[in-house]
């Protein structure tokens, strides 16, 4: 798989443009223009959403009408899926297990996945991740991490 | 001097033990991501934010901006042994510090860049020195349609001067209106854009913005690149360095040409990375040495990086009195000044001068220790570069999510921050300038309260931007601003049509 220039511009004036739209509508809501206390306070976020939305139209034209160069070859779209994947996953999985055992296991799987067979340094490596994050946020600076609905059910 | 006695005050404040402490340990956790490619200055000083709530503001000021200078100078380091820039600012280092490393001489060019880099964060601090009062005088007698005008001024310059497209520019700009505007409305005590999500009546912190637009955004474009470190010898040879740094007044004109540049880059809210690519630009075009660019030329490495410093120092300045950032790491340590209770802007130097020239004062020893602990510690850093890339990643996606977490201890935090890092991809990838949209979240809030006020002011007359000489001229300075790439554009195409003829 292959993805062009125009594509990835085309997409990214979708997203910023549907973001204007919601933002200009939400801001309707709160009322625009003129009143006794002076601007509404849904102006301001108004404009603003139709300047995104007027600036995403421009852009996704510019962008339709762009070469299509390659800009992400099957080779780089494999790396960055090999890093963002296990990030989303890491991510997700922090409401389930806490912040601790997930970023233990995202260590280890790292190492393990990349120096396959030392699972014994991994393992250290994955131990000490979430040592140091105890150390540093839950005892130094006393900020309480997640642990997650496993660390209410074993109670840590 | 008025100034200078203040300035000595501000040394005895800086001179303590435990502050010399706090800008080593800045000054190398800052050399630290400026020489990792995942991470950058902003992200940098983000992360440490969380950490610095319960310290004095001076003393926190003080390691966030150590950080920054280190990061500065950090960033160099990598351009000039690797070829991989670790910060944007110190990409235009690479076209000529690396091949001079290449050819056998990496001390001189690490010398030259450091030198250079020095030079251009003295013109900025003391430039700080010499005008933040005065121009921080001048702002408390301004009212509200003055502050927006400034902002106004300040916002243009991006779309004008900041290289990107501009439409792209505006774009990012308005996205970061648009996410300050999220939750309470400071005027009516109303909620906006929350989205039918009740957590977000908080607001997006910023500092959960910038962790994902420069700490994810920037570790998904450095993996796409396969990783391959070309080590050059990284030892420093101290005879050389002397050498080097002897010679540097020869290039007086271009480090004083480059010094202005940056001044003027940091200021205006250009930001060093379009500050040193300006004045790389502007020193191949006027050297008697030109075709000897990018070949491992001198003039090529001191022309970025003492505009590069120059801009990075001086972005405080318009941050400290009149509460406008510079650049985007401004802009974060701006955020860290209000959550410790400081109002930035003209009054920081009635009320908290202590804080102010403390700062100041800590600007000149930090580019001291940055410039010793560099040349001390290039050999390590320059080990860690040889550290894999998959290890690294993961510790910095970690970091990020951890301090996320940490702003609110809030879960949805991640999420958005991991939302910010796709978009951060997005817009490096597709040339959407970051530095804007991390402005704007920052004081969009600012910048709308100043448009409100100037409207009650003038029950709705716009008129009441153009009642007096001085807001006048700002806001017909801004507009000129924001027309100037159309009016280049065009005359640009208008040459090139009878040049395409043959």
């Amino acid at each position: 798989m292959m993805v062009s220039r125009r594509s990835l511009e085309t997409a990214t004036a979708l997203l910023t443009g549907a973001f204007g739209a919601a933002v200009a509508v939400s801001s309707l809501g709160n009322g625009i223009g003129w009143s006794a206390a002076g601007v509404d306070s849904g102006t301001f976020p108004f404009i603003v959403g139709l300047i995104i939305l007027s600036g995403s139209i421009f852009n996704l034209v510019q962008g339709w009408l762009q070469a299509r160069d390659i800009v992400l070859r099957p080779s780089e779209l494999k790396r960055l899926g090999l890093l963002f994947i296990p990030a989303v996953v890491y991510v997700g999985v922090i409401p389930l297990i806490g912040i601790y055992l997930a970023s233990g296991g995202y260590v280890f799987g790292a190492l393990a996945w990349h120096k396959r067979g030392s699972l014994v340094f991994s393992s250290f490596a994955a131990i000490g991740t979430a040592l140091a994050l105890y150390l540093i946020f839950e005892l130094t600076f006393q900020i309480s991490l997640p642990r997650g609905a496993l660390g209410d059910i074993i109670g840590f | 001097m008025e100034n200078l006695d203040a300035l000595l005050h501000g040394f005895t404040i800086a001179l303590s033990g435990n502050h010399i402490f706090l800008m080593v340990i800045g000054v190398l956790l800052g050399i630290l991501v400026g020489v990792l490619p995942g991470l950058g200055a902003p992200n940098g000083v983000s992360l440490l934010l969380p950490l610095t709530f319960g310290m004095q503001p001076v003393s926190a000021i003080i390691l966030l901006s150590c950080m920054y200078w280190g990061a500065l100078f950090g960033g160099s380091v990598t351009s000039i042994l690797f070829n991989i820039p670790g910060e944007p600012s110190s990409v235009a280092t690479t076209f000529d510090g690396y091949p001079m490393a290449r050819d056998g001489r990496p001390t001189t060019a690490l010398a030259t860049a450091f030198g250079s880099a020095a030079f251009g964060a003295l013109a900025g601090v003391v430039l700080i020195t010499l005008s933040a009062s005065w121009v921080a005088k001048v702002a408390l007698a301004f009212g509200p349609p003055e502050y927006f005008a400034v902002y106004f001024l300040a916002f243009a310059s991006f779309v004008g001067m900041g290289g990107s497209p501009p439409i792209k520019t505006l774009v990012s700009l308005a996205l970061g209106f648009a996410l300050a505007a999220v939750g309470i409305d400071t005027v009516s005590g109303s909620v906006r854009l929350t989205m039918g999500i009740d957590e977000l009546v908080k607001g997006v912190n910023f500092v959960v913005a910038v962790m994902g637009l420069f700490g994810i955004g920037e570790l998904l474009i450095a993996v796409e690149d396969e990783f391959h470190v070309k080590a050059i010898s990284s030892k420093v040879e101290w005879r050389e360095v002397f050498r080097t740094l002897i010679h540097l007044p020869r290039y007086g004109w271009v480090l004083l040409r480059s010094a202005a540049i940056g001044c003027w880059m940091g200021i205006t809210p250009g930001g060093p990375t379009a500050a040193s690519f300006m004045s790389y630009g502007i020193a191949k075009r006027f050297s008697s040495r030109r075709a000897n660019f990018g070949k491992g030329e001198p003039e090529g490495i001191i022309a970025p990086e003492t505009a590069d410093h120059a801009a990075g120092t001086s972005a405080l300045l318009p941050m400290l009195s009149l509460g406008i950032p510079g650049s985007a790491t401004a802009a974060v340590m701006m955020g860290g000044l209000m959550i410790w209770g400081l109002n930035p802007g003209p009054m920081l130097f009635i009320e908290q001068k202590d804080f102010v020239w403390g700062l100041i004062a800590s600007m000149y020893l930090g580019n001291v220790v940055a410039v010793i602990l560099v040349l001390l510690t290039v050999p390590i850093f320059a080990a860690l570069m040889r550290v894999p890339f998959f290890i690294i990643a993961p510790l910095i996606v970690i970091i990020c999510t951890v301090g996320a977490f940490s702003v609110s201890n809030s879960y949805l935090d991640v999420v958005l921050m991991m939302g910010f890092g796709v978009l951060g991809y997005l817009f490096k990838k597709l040339h959407y300038p970051l530095a804007p949209l991390v402005l704007a979240i920052v004081i969009g809030d600012k910048a709308e309260d100043a448009f409100r006020q100037s409207m009650l002011m003038s029950r709705g007359s716009l008129g009441i931007f153009f009642s007096n000489t001085l807001v006048t001229t700002l806001v017909l300075l801004g507009a000129a601003l924001l027309v100037l790439p159309v009016i280049w554009q065009t005359i640009g195409k208008m040459m090139e049509r009878p040049a395409l003829r043959p």
